[in-house]
């Protein structure tokens, strides 16, 4: 050390001897640790390391069981199944091709199929136990099982696969898993995610994926050359996932989803609870079987097949299919005409099959007209010509302002992934979008639910829900509770009220007897629902929204390709006086909301008062006002 | 420049800085692999930490060009700003894994408490080397020290990250021992402490209460049972072998069976991918650098940069040997980053801010 001080220094006075007992303890300690590295490494190696006899640790991860999701009355809606799987760790085996062969052949497999489906795994990769054969039966595992010593590397194993029961029943909603992709290993959502982990990617699965999916847990075993465990090491117990519970009635939902399927075309059922915002159906079709996902992933050809499919079984259309509203619609300008005193309760007009604006006339669906109407008796038979007059009166931005107050044009937040908003145009937005003036004849087409307006199922339904109960906007919810393994509740969803919609009892009142006549008037459009069990009557409205603009001559339907045809619309709550149950069900060029989309309603209404006792008979007094707005 | 002589740069301080930056190097050599599962041909946090030891090695050069001794008359300054910012941590810092420790500033954020390290540093060599050199202390002069380490500690205690703050503890502890105490007092302090905490740790302190102060302190502690992470660790160390298993072949490592393998558990990494071998050479380099940190305080033409030199030193070797002991398990497992080697800008910018210091002391030798 001479050569850096000189002897003149202070320092080595007042401090030489503790530097030189400092670096005697700091000696000692690198001692101690180099002493304990080689003890670990060279001489503890036969246990932890590869030593002349290549025993060597293995290192297993054992996946925890992820959670099961049920609907409201315990139906499981996703599970897991057992499964028997032979294995491979590439790092382990003496040659990875020579290894995939044998298994190939002990399993009845195709072994240049398995060789090539098996791939050279890289990276990490190389060390991770993964599949090569999958769902065994019995004596072919049993055949790879008594012959793994001379098989280095393979690994034969009981493992669990996602499994959904009920097949494509509510997938979009249930979701879909696969591995991790490098982007989410990078997104602070998923900290303390690995490289390989199979994630849920769609729906339910992704939403709650930290809670379905448990802590993984592992085991260290040291293996002799020929696989043969000897000793664990060390051992962690993977911890199960929690149990989701969610909100959906499977049984409402089976039928939901058979009733579009007898349509033969696409669509979306949505049904709410107006009670709490608890969504009771959420179908879309055509769908797609999660179980192609179940593994991790889906191979490509496969994902190819869905992706191009022109159908679009991926697209989620309760949530993100935008449709105009059609006839549906018309409980908008009701309540904007009655709010703003612009329509009584007595106001007529008198139909004879169109309204005249300027050089322009606007037909009404029925040619011969309705005669003289009010604003039941429009809402009853679903008049136009009744509300083109109203659209006439009514400035744009007021029918926005009530669409708006009924959650329409905006996500109605249910908590799912890429919720589309709609569209309710205003005088600003044409501008902002189109750098045009809107134009008074707009607002004429506007107030029968054509024009720009654009609705999602789960928007429709949850705007009935609120006419269903006095005006009280939910935010709609999928998940009921969530519960950890033995059934102790982690989180359970509160009813969360996001707005009010002001609209006085009268007005609200009016509209919702009209709603009533379409189901229970023998002219109403979905007369269809007036007998539902338990003397259950329902409220609704149908609509038929049309695709193409109007063509200038009738023509006959049957001539109408199908891509042109109309979407068939019907939204609606039950019972009329205390509603339980709103939907919402759309038939993609379905025709009418009357013939095509209202049965459907109609069966998941039957299904759900079915058993339902009818009430004592109603009072005279009250019977005479009910029957009076015929 | 002030203090820039031509002695200076003719006795640039060539060792501690190739040793710290040879160290730095390695461990982000080592972090790659560590962090090889998230996928890349250099990950993500291999990269940042790339980009901080540059960060480090400016700050480096910042603390190279004044002359230390005036570091003694900015010390007062530094000690009130570090304090403040470990007061700011407790309001504004967002909660990571149970506990707040980072600044965040844009796209970096700092955690003030490894700063504190130096600047504890520095606050002792300025009392230590301002009191009458061979005059031994009593309790009275320790009151003031004891105090000015006892705030950054409890604020770090707060947050909670218990090992910071016992080295900050101990990088105080050490000066006190190289300063003189009455060694009578030293063994009274001793005694009453050692009998007061076995008092209050018997009598009054339930099972579930320990346990919960262990938790409580360090919350990343033992997630999943007893010593999982000191078992995982040995495993991964001894399953290395002699030669190691090679580069990003290391299987424990790259399983992820070993929890916080990028930052407290790094030096396992190295173990079971380098061997005994590796490992060794990594330790020696260690060494060396410890080495000429005390040659550099030896050598220092005064006190004041001796006792810097000296107290770089001791962050050096106590975070290094009680980091390096735990993955071993000689040590029981507290949260202490390996300097220079474990993921972490605030670590590695401190580390080599501290080499900084012990080029500055060095360079400066001859130069009064």
């Amino acid at each position: 050390m001479s050569h850096l001080g000189g002897s003149q220094s202070p320092v080595e006075d007042v401090l030489d001897r503790r530097i030189i007992s400092a670096a005697l303890l700091i000696v000692a300690f690198w001692i101690v640790l180099i002493s304990r590295l080689f003890y670990l490494q060279v001489l503890q190696a036969d246990r932890y390391g590869i030593s002349a006899q290549r025993n060597s640790v293995r290192t297993y991860r054992v996946e925890a069981d992820r959670g099961i999701i049920k609907d409201r009355n315990g139906e499981i809606l996703v599970d897991s199944r057992p499964s028997f799987d032979v294995m491979v760790v590439a790092d382990q085996t003496d040659e990875l091709p020579a290894t995939l062969r044998r298994v190939a052949v002990l399993t009845g497999e195709n072994p240049d199929e398995v060789i090539e489906r098996f791939g050279r795994p890289s990276g990490r990769r190389r060390f991770l136990t993964l599949p090569v054969v999958t769902d065994l039966d019995r004596s072919a595992y049993a055949r790879v099982e008594v012959r793994l010593p001379w098989l280095t590397g393979v690994i034969p194993q009981a493992s669990r696969v996602r499994f959904y029961p009920h097949g494509e029943s509510a997938a979009h909603l249930l979701g879909t898993l696969g591995e991790i992709s490098q982007k989410e290993l990078t997104d602070r959502t998923y900290q303390g995610y690995r490289q390989g982990d199979v994630i849920g990617k769609e729906g339910i699965e992704r939403l709650w994926d930290r809670e379905l999916r448990g802590q993984t847990g592992g085991r260290n075993v040291v293996v002799d050359a020929h696989g043969r465990e000897f000793e664990t090491l060390s051992e962690v117990e993977p911890k199960p996932g929690s149990n989701v519970v969610l909100t959906l009635d499977y049984r409402l939902q089976r039928v939901a989803e058979e009733g579009l399927a007898e349509t033969g075309k696409s669509g979306a059922v949505v049904a709410i609870d107006p009670r709490n915002g608890e969504v009771l159906v959420f179908a879309s079709r055509p769908a797609y079987d999660p179980n192609l996902f179940a593994r991790g992933g889906v191979d490509s050809v496969t994902w190819r097949g869905l992706r191009d499919d022109p159908k679009k079984p991926l697209h989620n259309r309760a949530l993100q299919g935008q449709f105009p509203p059609g006839s549906v619609y018309k409980v908008v300008p009701a309540l904007a005409g009655l709010e703003r005193g612009i329509i009584t309760e007595d106001f007529t007009v008198n139909c004879t099959g169109g309204y005249s604006l300027g050089r322009r006339r606007y037909r009404c669906w029925k040619k011969e007209g309705h005669g003289v109407v009010n604003v039941h008796k429009a809402l009853v038979q679903s008049c136009d010509v009744f509300f083109y007059r109203v659209g006439d009166i009514l400035e744009v931005d007021v029918l926005a302002h009530y669409a708006k107050a009924l959650g329409l044009g905006s996500p109605t937040g249910i908590g799912l992934r890429d919720e589309s908003r709609g569209l309710v145009p205003t005088r600003a937005w044409k501008e902002r979008r189109f750098n045009q003036r809107w134009l008074e004849g707009e607002t004429i087409s506007l107030a029968i639910g054509q024009g720009f307006n654009l609705w999602t199922p789960i928007q429709m339904a949850n705007a009935y829900a609120s006419l269903a109960n006095g005006g009280t906007r939910y935010r709609p919810h999928v998940i009921k509770r969530v519960e950890d393994p033995y059934g102790e509740i982690v989180t359970e969803t509160e009813p969360e009220v996001l707005g009010q919609v002001e609209i006085s009892k009268a007005s609200l009142e009016i509209v919702k007897q009209g709603l009533w006549g379409v189901a229970n008037e023998p002219r109403g459009t979905a007369y269809r629902l007036h007998q539902l069990p338990g003397g259950v009557q329902a409220a609704g409205k149908t609509g038929t929204a049309q695709v193409v603009g109007m063509p200038k001559d009738p023509v006959d339907e049957k001539d109408i390709p199908e891509e042109f045809m109309d979407h068939a619309w019907f939204a609606a709550y039950a019972p009329h006086d205390n509603p339980e149950i709103a939907i919402a069900v759309l038939v993609e060029h379905g025709g009418h909301g009357g013939s095509a989309a209202a049965p459907i309603a109609k069966k998941v209404f039957e299904t759900y008062f079915a058993g339902r006792v009818p009430p004592p008979p109603v009072p005279p007094a009250q019977e005479a006002k009910l029957s009076a707005g015929n | 420049m002030p203090g820039i002589d031509r002695r200076v740069i003719q006795n640039f301080e060539w060792p501690a800085l190739g040793l710290g930056i040879a160290i730095a190097l390695m461990g982000v050599a080592n972090l790659v692999s560590a962090a090889h599962d998230q996928g890349g041909v250099i990950p993500a946090s291999a990269l940042r930490q790339l980009a901080w030891l540059g960060a480090g090695l400016i700050t480096l050069m910042i603390v190279l060009i004044p002359d230390y001794r005036s570091l003694e008359r900015v010390t007062p300054a530094l000690y009130s700003v570090g304090v403040l910012a470990l007061i700011a941590v407790l309001f504004f810092a967002p909660i990571i894994n149970g506990s707040q420790r980072w600044l965040v500033f844009g796209p970096a954020s700092l955690q003030p408490s490894e700063m504190m390290k130096l600047v504890i540093v520095l606050v002792f060599a300025r009392i230590l080397h301002r009191r009458p050199p061979n005059s031994e202390m009593g309790l009275f002069d320790l009151l003031g020290p004891g105090l000015l380490v006892a705030a950054p500690v409890a604020l770090v205690l707060r947050q909670p990250d218990l090992g910071t703050a016992m080295i900050i503890a101990i990088i105080a502890g050490t000066y006190v021992l190289l300063g003189r105490v009455r060694l009578q007092l030293l063994m009274w302090l001793t005694a009453i402490a050692i009998a007061g905490g076995t008092v209050a740790w018997t009598f009054y302190l339930h099972d579930y209460q320990k346990e919960r102060v262990f938790t409580f302190l360090d919350p990343e502690r033992d997630p999943l049972g007893t010593a999982y992470h000191a078992i995982q660790s040995q495993i991964a160390v001894g399953s290395g072998g002699l030669f190691g298993k090679g580069f990003t072949r290391g299987s424990q490592s790259q399983l992820d069976f070993l929890p916080e393998q990028q930052t407290d558990f790094v030096f396992s990494v190295l173990g079971e991918e380098w061997g005994f071998v590796g490992a060794t050479v990594v330790l020696v380099f260690y060494l060396a650098l410890m080495m000429r940190g005390l040659m550099i305080a030896r050598a220092s033409k005064d006190l004041y940069g001796a006792y810097i030199a000296l107290g770089v030193t001791s962050i050096f070797f106590w975070s290094g040997a009680i980091n390096v002991g735990m993955v071993v398990g000689v040590l029981p497992v507290v949260g202490v980053p390996l300097p220079f080697f474990s993921r972490g800008g605030s670590s590695l910018v401190t580390c080599l801010g501290g080499i900084g210091l012990l080029m500055n002391v060095s360079m400066r030798r001859y130069v009064f």
